[in-house]
């Protein structure tokens, strides 16, 4: 769906080489202004050079950017008007906590009395207050991220840049600060862009969200699209947890019916078989099904498998089962108490059974009822 | 064009280039210039005793020669009157020998014991405002009036003209350096990382070693080299404190001294060759001036 | 048996408590300096309140004259003299030292191809002995030498300067080849200084809107201030005591005109025989420097409270 409006940001097949090595490949993405959008992919994916370079800190290669449609391909950092947050915080340890917010005021000339009274506001939103004459050096981790974000939150920022900020911060913690961080969002409607290798974390901030991998960009959409309907390979494995099960099946005819065919079950896809066939099918392709779309049951019917792991988790179970000599991830309610080496049955449902072509790694179908 | 055009183009390709050359031809305008002396030396060194004083000087010598280079290490070897008048009887491969055994020696002595004292110095105060401005004082002190009383004790503890003896002299004046410089480079590290390995258990010299000397290695470096130097070119107490079998490099080369005026060329070559090793150690060391040295934001 | 074991598994704890671990580590210093330097200070306050001369016997017989030594050095105008001398030198030199170094070392922390060829160009001058510096400056600067030469094309033969037959030329080509040699110290400590900084705040103030220079006078510069502080200080001490390098370009002279503190000592102990006097001159310039720098230095003591 087209945006309505002008996008705040606007990135056109933006390209970075580093020494031949290619870390962005070809990306092209718009933002809408007060959307909070995650780059989420795996170290090296590209994520955090792209986040570079719309700040500024890198140079493109090739490609163009735009700031409410203006070029800033080439602008100095410090001309965007856009904020940073590094992962290390990259607060200037050698100031208190006031003069790091402060700094950016300072450098724009306002009156002191001004920048008094903007700093103590942040300082009192962000509780800050007791710690403005201390020393940034000997902050503990969570007011340093607060110190950060605080700090180019004062400068009044387009929009927001946050590279996986909360990565160093030990995960009962990192719930709350996450929590806060989306409803500060919410509240001020600035227009954040958050790098993450974390898949939950993306899930939940994002109200859009960009996967990347290699440099490319895999798929750009809501969690919830991301997760039912996604548009790669890569997407299908990398989202969940536990991932989806991946199998290899071929396409046959047979019968005046079409099948996905894997060892010795079929299942029967007349209802999509256009659209399988459309994209060279006798190339191979991955069928794909969501731990949690598989049922398991003790009773036929079904395909036999053995259950290898259970692993406890509250009111589910997470099963890691041996189905045809391949391994393969379930989840079931605790009631069921399963155990290890039962013997169950599994069975696909077809809404939930994804196909993917071999070659070109993009969905075909999804569910082929 | 508009200012705000100019400045959108300011980081386009082109011009980062010229800033970028620019950039070059200053450093090696700043290099030219450091190198003029230096280069002087040289070509002092290649020179006849004819040219050693001629206006208006040439930086090419018009009949270049190894003479005297070669005097250097034969001295009975030369030719001519001007020559014969050397008070130098001795090839400089023996000065050479015991500077590379004093100096590094006394340096490590000095960098090891300083690096120790100022981690406790800056770490825990120790010896409170006045022990470290006290050992500055060993600095303070024209070494010339100090010579002749450092002599006579020295004479008592018998140590005139033995490597112990320079040894020591070298590391115990060169102390103040190590401290405070080694001082200056822990102050830097910022206490928290410490203390996050005092806290996991780790104890107080596992933390001196494992994570404090990793993070100044490169100002340790910086020091070394320093004080190398310092020791490599000191020239007073080597004078006094040795007679014949320990002179070092910088008094053989105050003996090239005739009768008639200095022997520049010699002391040239001489100048140049001993700086050698000190280059080599130079470049050598530049590697942990940099690199290696992270002011690692370890966090967890 | 069983308590030499409980005393070696104590052991390392006893190491590392507090105590022992930071006495441990100051020891060797202070035995260093105890056993080698403190003896002959002692005989040099001794000498300061006798008076010895050599040729009338050994230094234990000599008579003892109170402070006679000290009140001849509060009424001698040359000792004054050589005290200005060496200010001016001192500060000069190191100011330039200081601002030259720290240009050299900023224009040097953006890699560039053959960065290390060039750094090792400009450490050299500091690895020369003095000597060879001295007398490689001399010749530089002789009435028949390079430099006036340059001088001559560019000025005519007006513009040669007779650089050691005049006090104020001799003194600049001294104060020349101490920049020249000791330059290369202060950017040796500013170049690893400022290579040692992480680059994130700096990037952080990008961000926040700072300018080249912004970044530089309120990010870099303070970050790097201690070890700078350190490495001024440390050079302004020796550049206090110059020697070696106005002992060969110069002598002192002409006449007594470049005479620095220490070669004033030096003189007097030497050529004049007086030691005692020597003594005592030397007993006041440090309790001057050591003055100057406590003052100079306490805001480094308090640094990392």
């Amino acid at each position: 769906m087209a945006p309505m409006t002008t996008p705040i940001l606007r990135l056109q097949n933006v390209k970075k080489v580093f020494n031949s090595f290619v870390a962005v490949d070809n990306v092209s993405l718009e933002v809408t202004e007060g959307e909070f959008v995650c780059l989420l992919g795996p170290s090296g994916c590209g994520k955090t050079t792209t986040l570079r370079m719309i700040a500024g800190l890198e140079t493109p290669t090739e490609g163009e950017i735009f700031l409410r449609e203006k070029r800033i391909t080439y602008l100095p950092p410090q001309q965007r008007g856009i904020g940073f947050v590094f992962q290390n915080y990259a607060l200037f340890w050698h100031m208190t906590v006031y003069d790091n917010l402060a700094f950016g005021l300072r450098l724009r000339r306002l009156p002191v009395a001004e920048i008094n009274k903007r700093v103590c506001e942040i300082a009192e939103r962000f509780e800050l207050m007791d710690l403005l004459k201390v020393r940034a050096v000997s902050l503990d981790l969570s007011a340093m991220q607060r110190v950060a974000i605080a700090r180019t939150l004062l400068t009044d920022p387009h929009l927001l840049l946050l590279d996986e900020p909360l990565n160093n911060i030990r995960p009962g913690l990192r719930e709350m600060m996450r929590a806060d961080l989306k409803r500060m969002q919410q509240e001020l409607r600035k227009t954040m862009i958050y790098v993450t290798h974390d898949q939950e974390e993306a899930l939940t901030l994002g109200d859009r969200i960009v996967v990347m991998n290699m440099g490319r960009i895999e798929q750009v959409a809501s969690p919830q699209e991301i997760y039912d309907l996604p548009a790669t390979l890569f997407v299908a494995g990398f989202i969940g947890r536990p991932p989806m099960n991946l199998f290899d099946v071929k396409y046959a005819v047979e019968g005046g019916h079409s099948w996905l065919v894997w060892r010795q079950y079929r299942w029967c896809v007349d209802k999509v078989r256009d659209r399988i066939e459309a994209a060279y099918p006798e190339n191979g392709l991955v069928l794909g099904v969501r731990p949690e779309e598989i049922k398991i049951s003790y009773k036929a019917p079904g395909i036999h498998a053995k259950v290898v792991l259970v692993q406890p988790l509250g009111r589910k179970d997470v099963l890691m089962l041996e189905l045809e000599g391949e391994t393969v991830h379930g989840v079931v309610p605790a009631e069921l108490c399963i155990n290890v080496g039962d013997m169950v049955f599994v069975e696909f449902p077809p809404e939930g059974m994804h196909v993917f072509s071999a070659t070109t790694k993009e969905a075909i179908v999804h569910g082929i009822s | 064009m508009k200012r705000k055009d100019i400045a959108m183009m300011a980081r386009s390709p082109v011009i980062s280039a010229a800033l970028r050359i620019l950039h070059r031809l200053t450093v090696l305008l700043v290099v030219g210039i450091f190198l003029i002396p230096a280069v002087w030396l040289l070509s002092i060194s290649f020179k006849p005793p004819t040219e050693w004083q001629v206006f208006p000087p040439n930086l090419i010598p018009r009949s270049p020669t190894l003479d005297n280079y070669i005097v250097l290490f034969k001295p009975e070897a030369p030719k001519g009157t001007a020559a014969a008048m050397l008070r130098v009887t001795e090839p400089v491969t023996k000065s050479f020998l015991n500077s590379i055994i004093v100096v590094p020696a006394a340096t490590a002595i000095s960098v090891t014991v300083g690096f120790l004292a100022a981690y406790a110095v800056a770490r825990f105060r120790i010896g409170g405002a006045f022990m470290p401005f006290f050992v500055l004082t060993t600095r303070m002190f024209p070494p010339v009036a100090f010579a002749v009383p450092l002599l006579v004790y020295y004479r008592w503890l018998r140590l005139i003209d033995t490597p112990i003896g320079l040894i020591l002299i070298y590391a115990g004046f060169t102390l103040a350096f190590s401290l405070w410089m080694t001082k200056g480079f822990i102050e830097g590290v910022p206490r928290h990382i410490e203390e996050a390995a005092i806290l996991d258990g780790a104890s107080p010299w596992r933390v001196l070693f494992t994570i404090t000397l990793p993070i100044v290695k490169g100002g340790l470096a910086a020091t070394m080299l320093f004080v190398f130097i310092l020791n490599w070119t000191e020239f007073l107490y080597a004078l006094i404190f040795t007679s014949t079998k320990m002179i070092t490099v910088p008094v053989q080369l105050s003996h090239y001294v005739g009768a008639v005026g200095r022997f520049y060329g010699p002391q040239a070559a001489l100048g140049v060759i001993a700086s050698v090793p000190v280059v080599i150690l130079g470049y050598v060391i530049q590697r942990y001036l940099v690199t290696g040295f992270s002011f690692g934001l370890i966090r967890r | 048996m069983r308590r030499l074991v409980m005393i070696l598994k104590v052991f390392p704890q006893f190491l590392s408590h507090e105590k022992v671990f930071k006495n441990l580590l100051v020891l060797p210093m202070q035995l260093l300096l105890n056993f080698l330097l403190m003896p002959p200070f002692a005989i040099v306050i001794y000498l300061a309140f006798v008076n010895w001369q050599p040729i009338f016997g050994g230094w234990t017989e000599a008579p003892f004259v109170g402070v006679s030594n000290f009140i001849r050095l509060f009424s001698e105008p040359r000792f004054y003299e050589a005290l200005g001398r060496t200010f001016v030198v001192a500060i000069v030199a190191v100011a330039f030292e200081f601002l030259l170094g720290l240009g050299l070392a900023v224009l040097f922390s953006r890699p560039f191809l053959g960065r290390r060829i060039c750094t090792s160009v400009i450490l050299y001058p500091m690895m020369l002995p003095w000597v060879v510096v001295g007398f490689t400056f001399y010749l530089l600067f002789l009435d028949h030498g390079p430099v006036n030469y340059v001088l001559s094309s560019l000025f005519g033969p007006a513009g040669m300067i007779s650089w050691f037959r005049n006090p104020v030329p001799a003194m600049t080509a001294i104060i020349i080849g101490d920049v020249w040699q000791w330059t290369p110290f202060m950017f040796l400590i500013f170049y690893s200084a400022l290579g040692a900084l992480p680059k994130d705040p700096k990037e952080a103030a990008m961000t926040l809107g700072a300018n080249a220079w912004q970044i530089f006078r309120y990010i870099t510069f303070p970050m790097i201030k201690p070890v700078a502080y350190v490495g001024l200080v440390i050079r302004a001490l020796e550049c206090f005591k110059i020697f070696d390098l106005v002992y060969i370009m110069t002598g002192g002279g002409p006449g007594v005109s470049t005479e620095t503190l220490s070669l004033y000592i030096y003189r007097v102990a030497f050529k004049y025989g007086q030691l005692s006097y020597a003594a005592a001159v030397a007993i006041i310039v440090l309790l001057g420097i050591a003055l100057v720098t406590r003052i100079a230095v306490r805001p480094l003591l308090k640094e990392a409270a």
